[in-house]
């Protein structure tokens, strides 16, 4: 078996001094496996994005160990965490982030021109559902087709983990269901490690594993028995 | 806090957030105000010091030199219908001898009443006393020689007039509106060192002149309403028998000229230069505006919904705008005052005009507020019209992301090779051309400014170089007492260490033309003339014609005639011989403005053959202090003006006033520049800050996603530098026209370093502003910016 992607243990992150402190993480300790798609379940400030956001080296710990594979990344140097991100990490935002000024496709290529293997930008819009937009500026899309170039921007290097913040939050029904399949189709068709935050218990069925959070700590960890299909979902 | 309403606690923590942004165009708008509050300050100051010492020193408002009237005439002038006041008096050049100089020195030597103040031209006394009537040997000098000299009262110092020795001894110093600038005959310029005024005894100065119970020099004050012109019809008319010279106004008494040509260039000044200021201004405050606009969309849709209506939210964006402007308008008024006060001291010093002080009064500052408003809301408007048209859904729905389209097939083809990064950059700047316009036409002004700057002090010093080096290239210039028998030249000639003698005839004659009519001297060049030549706009040297005028472009325009018109040309004095001339030439002399003639076709014009008024000399340099000392010996001497001094002299003149105003212009523009790069760089990494964000979490270095922000800098830079230099060089070459007065042409002169160092200077400065800005890459909240909305 493949060692764990992440090993977390003991991971403290305290924002601000004194009386102003708040502590976001509480000694969390996790793994996840290489391949699996964990989704974080957990309502407002109970800590799953900071632990996300320490996980693809946007923030760092203030105690206790993250590692991803052997890389510390409470620890890394800028320029060691500027690698992780670019040839590890895709990122899902609820809120797209995709440059307005480059079509679907360069938004795409911006990711493919840097990294080591990508694919090319057209197969990760076909993942999508996208290759008959490809040539479409962001403003031309609709919010669901936003969210999938993200998504295809975010899988296009193949990175090892995708992290996705709510993906689905700015979204309705029907097409929060065609970005969940955008980011399944991802973890099974490329085998990458995903982590997924949402507010919906119900997303949290295509999962491998539910981790359940409130003020600053894990809860529960649940292995789903099955992954439903997101088309089975209904909230 | 409790009294602050909210929105206006939110105004003030938001600008204490925005306070670089603050400090850009608070700078831009304190430089306009500056100029402003100091030069209108100045303008008002200087006017209101001459004309209190005009009226209270009873300037005249009309002279007239005379051969030789008798005193009895005094009394018919008086009586002439607009005239309040006459004095009438002995007045010549003399040379002096300082004890300790070998240079000979001059003064116009001016008669006092023996008995009462001069009715006309009164006497300031600064020092000492005045001099005793019954003891005629005490007499005043002028400040500024005594001054530039190190006299006091108790020196003494030989007067040489028609040759003969006088010892005389200063008892005062004093000043009159008379000379406020004392300038020697045939000299352009004051040269205090040189040149003084020396009041003494009626009575003395007539036996030295020879003018026993007659005067040569009329001064008349008019009543306020009198007509000038008809009052020197009369003047002339009355003067005539006795050789009359021609009676002349204020605008060709040279020191009230200079002092008018002063006020003229404060006036352009205060009238020119502010609004550049203020554009510039207005658009840092349209640009910081628009973007807090932007920024706050979600805010101002939430007032909305809350029920906050049009004006309160536009007026709340608006304060921003005014708070921005007050604050610059207060530290431009500041320092306006205060350079005020440094440049009323130089004036002070130069001008010796008594109470001149700087004193700007509550309608300068008022003003500067109101324009600082005026600017700050314009620069708003924009931005408010924005924030007041926002739908309140709109507001507070996600935006939408800005709509891109492709560029053309040609633009798109060279994009499609560019990587995406770049093409971010092009597509941005070709998206928002107004918005890219802007920067580029701001940091283009800025520039262009900068170069027009420059341009004051090449300007002087081509001014400087071609009067005393390609037009004037004598050693010295000697004036004679009265036109002179051409057979001075060669007692000239025979003085120690002259190597070369060149004539001229100085006369002054009235030019008219349809209806108009210019006084000014006629000058008398001889053919070939290699010692003082009259130059063209190529500076090549121009022969003028004995059947025809040369004319300045300054007289050819107050006379609006072109080549080939005819002017009426009459003699002010001598035979008041009268001639219809062709004008064959217009040059364009940076000094002074002048008229000129074939030397010997003068003469015969005038009646008056074979006389002279001036010769050029050149010098053999060894024998300068043997030359000095013989040439105080010849009576018709009267002044000796070295061309090295005159040249000094022009220098500092220069120096002490425009000279200054070059140096803070220079400043001023330095710093808008800075202010234009500086909050260019800072609005575009705001709006580029999600972007830039983003590139960092997709796995950009820091220095890769800068390039972002330093590509789209660098591009507008790129298009803004050549449209700097053509600005520039448009705004340089008007603002010289514009700066023209009646003694000094501003050539426009440049040079490479002019454009190259402002290009320079522009290009770093929006280098290490974006340099600086780029900081906020590093310190991006990637979380936050990305978790945002907008």
């Amino acid at each position: 078996m493949e060692s764990p992607v992440f090993r977390l243990s003991g991971v403290h992150k305290q924002y601000g001094e004194g009386e102003a402190a708040v502590l976001a993480l509480r000694g969390v300790d996790f793994t996840v496996e290489s391949g699996e798609l964990v989704v974080l379940l957990g309502p407002s400030g109970s800590g799953k994005s900071t632990l996300l956001n320490i996980l693809g080296g946007l923030d760092r710990p203030t105690a206790g160990q993250a590692l991803f594979r052997d890389l510390d990344l409470a620890t890394a140097g800028d320029a060691e965490i500027t690698h992780y991100r670019r040839h590890h990490v895709g990122f899902v935002f609820q809120f797209y982030n995709l440059i307005a000024s480059l079509t679907a496709r360069e938004n795409v290529e911006l990711v493919t021109e840097v990294a080591d293997d990508p694919m090319p930008a057209e197969e990760a819009l076909a993942l999508v559902g996208l290759a008959a937009r490809s040539g479409h500026f962001p403003a031309q899309l609709s919010g669901g087709e936003q969210q999938r170039v993200a998504i295809a921007r975010a899988i296009a290097k193949r990175p090892t983990v995708l992290l996705c913040d709510e993906p689905t939050g700015a979204l309705d029904v029907a097409t929060g269901i065609r970005v969940i399949e955008a980011i399944i189709e991802a973890n099974e068709r490329l085998g990458t490690t995903t982590l997924l935050i949402t507010h919906n218990a119900d997303i949290a069925q295509v999962g491998d594993r539910v981790v359940r959070f409130a003020d600053g700590a894990i809860r529960s960890i649940e292995t789903n028995a099955q992954r439903r299909k997101p088309s089975e979902l209904n909230w | 806090m409790g009294f602050i309403p909210p929105l206006d606690r939110k105004l003030l923590r938001d600008l204490s957030r925005m306070k670089m942004q603050a400090a850009a165009v608070g700078a831009v708008l304190a430089c306009g105000v500056t100029v402003f509050v100091m030069a209108t300050g100045m303008y008002g100051s200087l006017l209101s010091a001459r004309d209190g010492y005009y009226d209270s020193s009873r300037m005249a408002d009309v002279a007239a030199g005379v051969v030789r009237a008798p005193d009895s005439l005094t009394r018919e002038l008086a009586q002439l219908p607009g005239v309040r006041a006459v004095e009438t008096r002995i007045s010549g050049v003399g040379l002096l001898d300082l004890p300790g100089r070998n240079e000979p020195v001059s003064a116009r030597l001016v008669s006092l009443p023996p008995d009462r103040e001069p009715r006309v031209n009164g006497i300031v006394l600064r020092e000492g006393r005045m001099p005793n009537p019954a003891r005629d040997r005490e007499v005043l000098v002028n400040e500024a020689f005594a001054e530039a000299n190190r006299l006091a009262p108790g020196n003494r110092l030989g007067a040489l007039i028609y040759g003969k020795r006088r010892d005389v001894e200063i008892v005062g110093i004093a000043s009159s509106p008379e000379f406020v600038f004392a300038v020697a005959p045939g000299a352009l310029l004051p040269e205090p060192e040189r040149f003084g005024v020396v009041w003494m005894g009626r009575e003395a100065l007539g036996r030295a002149f020879d003018r026993d119970g007659a005067f040569n020099d009329v001064q008349i004050r008019l009543e306020p309403q009198a007509n000038e012109r008809a009052v020197i019809d009369s003047v002339d008319r009355l003067l005539a028998r006795h050789g009359g010279r021609g009676a002349f106004g204020r605008d060709r008494m040279l020191s009230a000229q200079f002092l008018a040509d002063e006020l003229a260039s404060l006036k352009t000044m205060a009238s020119i230069l502010p609004p550049f200021f203020l554009a510039v201004a207005i658009f840092l405050l349209n640009v910081s505006l628009s973007r807090l606009v932007a920024t706050e969309r979600a805010n101002i849709g939430l007032l909305k919904s809350f029920g906050y209506g049009n004006f309160p939210i536009g007026f709340h964006y608006a304060k921003f705008a005014l708070s921005f402007s007050i604050l610059g308008a207060l530290l431009g008024m500041a320092i306006g005052h205060w350079i005020g006060l440094v440049i009323a001291d130089i004036y002070a010093s130069v001008y010796r005009i008594p109470d001149l002080r700087f004193e700007a009064g509550p309608g300068v500052y008022l003003g500067a507020l109101a324009v600082a408003a005026v600017a700050a809301l314009a620069g708003a408007t924009q931005a408010v019209i924005r924030a007041i048209r926002l739908p309140p859904a709109a507001a507070l729905a996600p935006p939408a992301p800005t709509g891109f389209g492709r560029l053309g097939v040609m633009v798109e083809s060279a994009a499609a090779k560019l990587d995406g990064k770049s093409r971010m950059v092009a597509r941005r700047i070709a998206r928002f051309p107004r918005r890219s316009a802007t920067t580029v036409l701001g940091i283009a002004l800025g520039m262009a400014l900068l170069i027009t700057s420059r341009h004051f002090p090449l300007s002087m010093d081509r001014i400087i170089e071609v009067t005393f080096g390609v037009a004037q290239r004598m050693d010295v210039m000697v004036s004679f007492s009265e036109s002179a028998d051409e057979a001075i030249l060669r007692d000239v000639a025979r003085l120690p260490g002259v190597l070369s003698v060149e004539p001229l005839r100085s006369s002054d004659v009235i030019f008219e033309a349809g209806s108009r009519r210019q006084r000014n001297s006629l000058i008398g060049v001889p053919p070939g003339a290699q010692l003082n030549r009259v130059l063209d706009e190529n500076l090549d040297a121009v022969q003028p014609r004995g059947d025809g005028l040369t004319l300045s472009q300054l007289i050819a325009g107050k006379l609006d005639v072109q080549l080939g018109d005819k002017v009426r040309v009459q003699a002010a004095d001598g035979h008041r011989a009268t001639a219809e001339l062709p004008v064959v030439a217009i040059v364009k002399p940076y000094l002074a403005a002048s008229a000129y003639m074939e030397l010997s076709a003068l003469g015969r014009m005038l009646r008056e053959p074979d006389r002279v008024t001036a010769a050029y000399l050149l010098l053999d340099r060894t024998q300068r202090d043997a030359f000095g000392a013989r040439a105080k010996e010849l009576p018709t001497i009267m002044a000796v003006s070295f061309l090295d001094n005159a040249r000094e002299s022009m220098r500092k003149l220069l120096e002490q006033g425009s000279g200054f105003f070059a140096g803070m212009f220079v400043v001023f523009s330095s710093l808008m520049a800075a202010g234009v790069a500086f909050s260019s760089a800072r609005v575009t990494l705001a709006e580029q800050e999600r972007d830039l964000a983003t590139l960092r979490v997709l796995g950009f270095s820091r220095s890769e996603a800068s390039y972002v922000l330093l590509a789209e800098l660098g591009a507008l830079l790129l298009m803004a530098l050549p449209l700097g230099a053509v600005l520039g060089n448009v705004l340089s070459r008007w603002l010289m026209s514009q700066f023209q007065t009646e003694l000094f042409v501003f050539p426009y002169v440049t040079s490479a370093a002019a454009y190259g160092e402002s290009a320079l200077f522009v290009a770093t400065a929006v280098i290490a502003a974006t340099l600086l800005v780029r900081r906020g890459v590093d310190r991006l909240d990637l979380v936050g910016v990305l978790k945002s909305r907008d």
